[in-house]
Order: structure tokens, then sequence, then C-alpha cells
């Protein structure tokens, strides 16, 4: 009975952590242009290179517009006139990262998550880009 | 049987008020002038460790990295980097700039926020 319990168990967390997977192209499968094509605007680049509480996938608000989710080994990038932004992951609680986006530049927000009480804080950082386009190598795309 | 769900209703709000105190970067509203182009680029000859940033969270100015200055603050010069990325950060996380006055980093600009975290003590900054 136990060992039944436990294949149970087992199978229970291998399709949750399967429903969790990305399955869009990956980063180096898909030549993406690292900056906007629209000389006018910057391209901001989002990305969650973890499998760390794979299962809390935040919305993910820029300047109060979702713009998508933060899916564990996902990226996917919007573009937007130049100014300032701020990114915004509610979990248990709300998490902000504020930057300034450029006309013609690239800004890379690496989506982390920390320990909380309930469930875990996933929060946006702002990242080189050399780090950033090492760890973009392991995401699949999941814009539209 | 009822002091014991007392008991745990208690401790489950102590423990919910420790989850959501959030700590805030502290910042003064900067009057913040731009120069109208860039005239002078810091170049770090060293790398530097900035230990007193907000909420222990350290910083460190990569060696080599250059820094335009893009304007003033009545603390001192802004100067906004080209190739690293700065931010401080406590629940949240801002870009930031560095201020300087008389060659030492004396805090940071934060250019969303518009305003000026000081650091203490000011760190003298490697630079020509």
């Amino acid at each position: 009975m136990k060992t039944l319990v436990k294949v149970l168990l087992l199978t229970l967390m291998v399709c949750g952590i399967a429903s969790c997977a990305t399955s869009g192209p990956k980063f180096t499968e898909m030549n993406v242009a690292k900056i906007s094509q629209d000389p006018g605007q910057g391209r901001i680049f989002f990305y969650r290179p973890s499998s760390m509480g794979a299962a809390i996938r935040p919305d993910i608000l820029l300047n109060n517009e979702k713009v998508g989710e933060a899916i564990s080994w996902g990226f996917f990038y919007v573009d937007r006139p130049s100014g300032d932004y701020t990114v915004v992951t509610s979990t248990e609680v709300t998490r902000k990262c504020s930057f300034v986006l450029d006309k013609g530049q690239t800004r890379y927000i690496r989506m982390a998550i920390s320990m909380g009480f309930f469930a875990g804080h996933v929060y946006g950082e702002l990242v080189d880009e050399p780090a950033a386009i090492e760890e973009l190598k392991g995401c699949r795309y999941i814009g539209k | 049987m009822v002091y014991k769900i007392l008991g745990i209703l208690c401790f489950l709000f102590l423990f919910w008020g420790c989850a959501f105190d959030l700590a805030h970067v502290s910042y003064k509203p900067a009057q913040f002038k731009p120069e109208p182009e860039p005239r002078i680029t810091l170049i770090m000859k060293d790398a530097v460790k900035v230990e007193q940033a907000p909420c222990g969270y350290a910083r460190t100015l990569l060696k080599g990295t250059r820094w335009d200055l893009i304007g003033t603050i009545p603390e001192g010069e802004v100067y906004k980097p080209k190739d690293q990325v700065l931010t401080v950060e406590c629940s949240h996380v801002h870009e930031a700039y560095l201020v300087v006055s008389g060659g030492a980093l004396i805090g940071f600009y934060l250019p969303v926020e518009k305003g000026f975290v000081p650091i203490s003590p000011t760190i003298k900054l490697p630079i020509d």
C-alpha cells in the first residue's frame, strides 16, 4: 500500500513538473535580434533561467500593462519607446524593478525567486548583457 | 481547544506581518539638471566594492568600466554607466547612477524615482 502511495505521489510530481515545462523554440535556435528594428524604440527581454518554484508563474506587468508571465526557462521580449519603466510581479507580495530605457537600447530583466512565507517571491532584476545572453541560451520562447 | 486555535491564529498573524514587511530604499527627492552632451567620462582604474549600499546588498563597480557625466544634482555630479548595470535594492530593485563629489562616491541617483541615496562613509574613487 505504501509503495502504491509513493508511486502515485511520484507520478503526480512528474506530471506537475511536466506541465510547467516550456515548449517554444530555444533562444539559440531563433536568431533573435538583440535590438529593436524600430530605431525609435528600445527592446526589453524578460527571462526566467531556473526551475526553482516553477509552479509559481506570476504575471509580469510593465508600467501596469501585462506583457507576459514569468515561466521557468521561458523568455520573451517587447519593444517600447524610450522612457522610465517599472516591472511589477505579484505573488504573496508585490516586487518592483525600475529602470530607464533609451532609444536603440536593450535591457534584460531576469525573473529571480526568493523564499517567501507561503510561496516564493518572483521578482525582476536588471542584468548586464553578457550574463543575460549566457542565461538566455537555456531558455525557450514563450512570447506571442 | 479554543486557546489552541487562538494561539495558532495569533502565531499566523505574527508571521503574516513579518512576511509582508517590505524594506524600501530610503532616498530624498533630487533636482536633476542634465548636461547637454556628456563631456566627461570616468574610468574605474580598479574595482570598487560598495559595502554600504542600501539594505546590505553590496555592489561592485567593475575595473575598466566607463561612466558618463550626464548631469548634476545639488549633492554632486551624476555619472551613468556605459558598460555595467548598476542597481540598488531592498525589496524592490532600482536602477542607479553614481553621485560623485570631489572625486568621492557620495551616493546613488535613482533616475526613475528621481531621488538621491547617500552612502556613509563616502568612497574615494580610483579615477584620473
